[in-house]
Parts: structure tokens; C-alpha cells; sequence
């Protein structure tokens, strides 16, 4: 299992309003696990006031720069990018999960290949990693990228990629559509939608030649952009994706008051919610799992190996006090959210609470 | 464009999650649940087909169903690596059952599971001697070239593209079953045997196709886990086999 180790910050750029870049450098023995592929992240931890967070964020520098480094942009609300964007300087350390994701095809130093990248907003990220790496180690492959933001304010590595579009003439190009800003060519203006896609593929690219088609921002972008590449030919097996999840929570849920004193009565009230519905029965307080007893009372639980390694039945604690016999697949801070795995779990207190849904 | 959706109308719309952190708590627990099935299926098939290389007549067969028996247990590795990615134990999940521990022939399971191991019910049964093995295996083959084209656009997308590498390699598994059953079909008691085999094995694999009407399947289509209806999957793989066996005068 991935495990973090630390990283240390050696610098902190501004990069726009609300978004700061990152550069972190792994310790020397730690260097071959952090050696990334373009478009991967790294998951961050972070105690916030007893809870810990964990946050993904993409890596955004080249496989040739020699470093890691990350975007964060402030999210409204959000616990660790407003800690990241107002708190985090250079001598800092990170502690952070070796690099992840799939989002990537292999470079192949002799192919000639013309790529598609969608980004929205902060889902730039990624997508830069790709860019700088393709250009550098695949120099016969073009990239046109389609860059989706607010306003002009709000475009993060602008400059850069102004830059890589001078060094790399006829190789490189991008495409700036901005929501709130009218720019020369009206088709530039609003939002990525179904439309938009149609028009851009007519004029604009020749979506016949595309290999392979990356995309990485929120939710509505994604869903638009993939349907009009699918509509328009591309195989799902040519479409990579990175999804920028927005219901990650800004803080972790408070923690569930247990109940340690258990009463002297031999059964428990348990109450499940699963896929939305609530429903009480009794059980025994020992001799049966939390698992078995929603099973037994005809609820659909998830489960798989009921051997408390594989976490298919994971479930949280809302009320009352649990055991788990055994916890092979369950880390930590997921035990200290509350998080406990049903098969494994036996009530302590006389009523417990658990859900399936959190 | 920083507008953001409700993540279970994403999935419903077609969306793509792309990491565990994205996965909401039941649509976790269901594709969990498809990887399990998966992987101890694919472990359970590979035990058994281990014990059929020395049922094979000669060279070319003992090859097949070596390397459908190495291929299998790549498979389940694959797989388990994403399920890892989960917080799965890999190395005792791989452990935790006798992947080779089989029913008596004569058992009736149904389509029902037995205990934590999740192996769809169909590998629980033993094989018997080599054209057994082979009509299994082509049976199941085609269920599973059936089910790949489910398994291949699952709303998870670390795991859509296992299944993608995995897809030619399972078909590849099925053909060279095929091409055994045509050596063994050429004879007529050849033929015979053929035919006890498939009375024995069709509605085994049938019931991995699960109940018509299924109410996870409802689950399962909300979350882009699954897009076809247990009935209908099990009606292609019907007309396939048929038309498959028939090429063959069965």
C-alpha cells in the first residue's frame, strides 16, 4: 500500500489572483518513488484542527524539469487550498503519497500524433504536464489545446503557455474560450457546450486526425466535451479523462459523539441507511457483524470478502460505538472519521447508527 | 467554467470518475463489488483450469490451457491492482480462499455466491476430463465476451481500460476453445461427449447472467456501472453460442 512521505516546498509562485504554484523536492532516498508520469497527482495530507484532510492535486511541471510541482487554486470554502494558497512557503514540508493516475498515454519518441486537450479552469494542471513532456519527447506529435476560463484574470499559466506556443511554432497551439470576457471571434465567448464543440469542429479542428483526446475540469464540461468527441468518432479508448470532483467536502463532517457507557441490555437498536432509506431493527451484541444483520434484515449491503481486507462494505459510524475483529484494508484517518468496515463490525453501545452512504 | 454538478447526476449522465477520491460511498461499494466478482472469478477459473492441462491429448492443447490458466491470474492481478487503490490488502485478499476448492458435480448452486468468495457460481464446479474443460471454456468464453462489452465502459475509468487490455486477450481465450472443440467434434463419439458436456455446463453459465429484472442491475445503471439488462446480455450470448456450435454441426 502507498504510503506518504515527506516533501519539502522550495518555492511558492503566485500565479494568479487565486491560484499559487508549488515546487517540491522529494528526499534523496524517496526520489525513484515520486518519479512521475505526465499527468499524474499527488495526494496531500493535512491536520486540520484534529482532521486530517486529503487533498489530490495534479502535477504540472514537464517530465524534464527535473522537480515536482503542483497548481492550487483556491476553492471557496476549502480548508487546505485557502491553507495552501495563504499559509504555505518555501522551507515547509508536505507529506504526500507517491505519484498517481492514469491519465496518460505512453510517449513514444517516433510517433507522429496529433493530441486534443480540454482543460477547464484549474484542470490545466495536468494537461500542462502532458503538453511540456509530449512536445519535448515526442517531437514529430502536435497538441492543440482548448482552454476554458472565467475571465482573462483568472487564466492560470498563461504566460507559459504563450511561450510554448513561440518555441514550439506549428506544433503547439491554443484555443482561449472565456465565459465572461467577448473576445474578436464570437465562437471564443461562453461556455464549452454541445454547440460550441460543433462549430470548433468545424472550423477549427479536423477532429478526424485526432489520436487521442484528454480532458480535465468539472463535471457539465466533461460530460459535453466527451459526447461530442464520441458523436463525432472518437473511440472511449481514445478519450482520457481527469475529473476535477467538486463535492469534495472543504472540511472533513464532524466527528460522531460515541456513547461509551453501554447499557445492561443484551440487544442493540441498530439503525442503516443505505442508498438513501432508513431502517431499524435489533441484533444481538455479539456473535454478529453490523454486515450480517442489515443482511439478515434484508438489506442490500455491499460486501465482498467478509474477511475485513477488501473495504467493499466500509460504513460510517453516526452514533453508538463499534469493534472491528479484524481491520486489514481500512487506514487510520478513515478509522478516526468514523469509517469502519461492517463485516468486521460488533456493537459496543445499545444503539448504534451507521450509513452506507457517507 | 467552474459550474459543478451533483456527482451521481454525473454518473447518470454517462460521467467518467477517474480516482478513488471522486468514487461516492455506495457507487464505491458496488464497483468494489464488480472487481471481487472479477477477481476471484478470474482466480477461481484460472485454479481450475490448472488441473485441465494434464487432461489435454497432446502439445497444442496442454499450451492452451496453460496459458489460459497464466492469463486468467494476470487478469485478477490487474484488476486487484486498481481494487488496491481502494485500500484493498492485496496480498491477503489474494490469500483469503481455495481458489481451486470445488462443489461435487452434482450440486445446485444456482446463480447464488458461497460465503466471502465472491467467484460467480459457474466456477464452482469441477471439471471432469478434457472435453469437459473445453466446453466450459468455450461457453464461458463467450459469456465473457458477452460481459466485456459491459465491463469495458464502466463509469470508472482506471478500471474501463483494464478491462480494455484485458477484452482481446479473454476473447482470445474463448477462440482457442473453439478451435479445441472443433478438433474434438470431428469424431462422432467425439460428438457424443461433446454434447453430455454442454447439457451439463449451459445452464450453469446461464445463471451467471443473473435474474431477470434485477434490482441491483437498477443500482448499477444509475452509477454508469453496468448499461444492458441481465436478460438481454444473457439472450446475445445465447444466439452467439448457438450460432458458434451450429458452425460446427452441434
Amino acid at each position: 500500500m502507498a504510503r506518504f512521505h515527506p516533501l519539502k516546498v522550495t518555492e511558492v509562485r503566485r500565479e494568479t489572483r487565486d491560484a499559487v504554484v508549488i515546487t517540491l523536492v522529494p528526499r534523496d532516498e524517496d526520489k525513484a518513488l515520486f518519479d512521475f508520469t505526465q499527468g499524474q497527482y499527488l495526494t496531500f495530507r493535512r491536520d486540520f484542527d484534529g482532521e486530517e484532510l486529503r487533498r489530490s492535486y495534479s502535477i504540472c511541471a514537464g517530465k524534464d524539469e527535473d522537480c515536482l510541482r503542483v497548481g492550487i487554486k483556491r476553492v471557496e470554502g476549502g480548508a487546505f487550498s485557502t491553507w495552501a494558497n495563504e499559509n504555505l512557503a518555501p522551507g515547509d514540508e508536505l507529506d504526500a503519497m507517491p505519484p498517481m493516475g492514469k491519465f496518460f498515454t505512453a510517449i513514444e519518441p517516433e510517433a507522429v500524433k496529433q493530441y486534443l486537450g480540454f482543460a477547464g479552469g484549474s484542470g490545466i494542471t495536468p494537461l500542462l504536464s502532458i503538453i511540456k513532456t509530449v512536445l519535448v519527447r515526442e517531437p514529430r506529435s502536435r497538441f492543440t489545446l482548448i482552454y476554458a476560463n472565467r475571465q482573462i484574470n483568472t487564466i492560470m499559466f498563461r504566460e507559459e503557455l504563450e511561450d510554448l506556443k513561440n518555441s514550439y511554432l506549428g506544433r503547439f497551439s491554443v484555443i482561449h474560450v472565456l465565459e465572461q470576457e467577448g473576445q474578436e471571434i464570437d465562437l471564443f465567448t461562453g461556455r464549452i457546450d454541445a454547440e460550441k464543440m460543433k462549430a470548433l469542429f468545424g472550423h477549427w479542428l479536423d477532429v478526424k486526425a485526432v489520436d487521442t483526446a484528454f480532458i480535465c475540469g468539472p463535471e457539465p464540461m466533461m460530460l459535453a466535451i466527451a459526447a461530442s468527441l464520441r458523436e463525432h468518432g472518437l473511440a472511449d479508448s481514445q478519450i482520457k479523462f481527469e475529473l476535477f470532483a467538486s463535492g469534495q467536502p472543504g472540511r472533513a463532517k464532524a466527528k460522531a459523539v460515541s456513547k461509551a457507557d453501554i447499557a445492561p441490555g443484551t440487544g442493540t437498536q441498530a439503525t442503516v441507511t443505505l442508498d438513501g432509506a432508513t431502517r431499524s431493527f435489533e441484533m444481538p451484541r455479539s456473535g454478529q457483524s453490523i454486515l450480517d444483520a442489515a443482511l439478515a434484515a434484508s438489506l442490500d449491503a455491499p460486501y465482498s470478502c467478509k474477511a475485513g481486507v477488501c473495504s467493499t462494505c466500509r460504513c460510517k459510524v453516526l452514533e453508538g460505538e463499534v469493534e472491528m475483529v479484524i481491520n486489514h484494508a481500512l487506514e487510520d484517518y478513515e478509522v478516526r472519521a468514523g469509517y469502519v468496515l461492517s463485516c468486521q463490525a460488533m456493537p459496543l453501545s445499545d444503539r448504534v447508527v451507521v450509513s452506507y452512504d457517507e | 467554467m467552474s459550474d459543478t454538478m451533483n456527482i451521481e447526476d454525473y454518473l447518470a449522465q454517462g460521467g467518467v470518475l477517474t480516482a478513488p477520491g471522486n468514487a461516492p460511498a455506495r457507487y464505491r461499494g458496488e464497483l468494489m463489488r464488480l472487481m471481487s466478482s472479477f477477481v476471484d472469478s478470474e482466480l477461481a477459473a484460472s485454479a481450475g483450469f490448472a488441473n485441465s492441462i494434464n487432461f489435454a491429448p497432446g502439445i497444442k492443447e496442454r499450451i492452451a490451457a496453460s496459458r489460459i490458466t497464466l492469463e486468467k491470474a494476470d487478469h485478477a492481478e490487474r484488476v486487484l491492482a486498481v481494487m488496491e487503490t481502494f485500500g484493498t490488502d492485496a496480498n491477503r485478499y489474494q490469500s483469503q480462499h481455495d481458489w481451486a476448492a470445488r462443489v461435487a458435480r452434482d450440486a445446485d448452486l444456482g446463480a447464488a455466491r458461497q460465503a466471502g468468495d465472491m467467484r460467480l457460481s459457474v466456477f464452482h464446479y469441477p471439471i471432469t476430463g478434457w472435453t469437459d474443460a473445453v466446453v466450459m471454456n468455450v461457453l464461458q468464453g463467450l459469456a465473457t465476451g458477452v460481459q466485456m462489452t459491459e465491463l469495458t465502459r464502466v463509469s470508472y475509468g482506471p478500471l474501463a481500460e483494464v478491462f480494455r487490455e484485458i477484452a482481446p486477450r479473454e476473447a482470445r481465450h474463448a477462440e482457442l476453445g473453439l478451435e479445441g472443440l472443433e478438433r474434438i467434434a470431428a469424431s462422432a463419439t467425439g460428438k457424443a461427449g461433446v454434447r453430455d458436456a454442454l447439457a451439463y455446463w449451459t445452464p450453469r453459465v446461464a445463471a451467471t447472467f443473473g435474474v431477470a429484472g434485477s434490482k441491483r442491475y437498477d443500482t448499477l445503471k444509475k452509477f454508469g456501472l453496468r448499461h444492458v439488462p441481465n436478460e438481454d446480455l444473457l439472450a446475445r450470448w445465447e444466439t452467439r453460442t448457438a450460432a458458434h456450435l451450429a458452425g460446427i454441426g452441434l
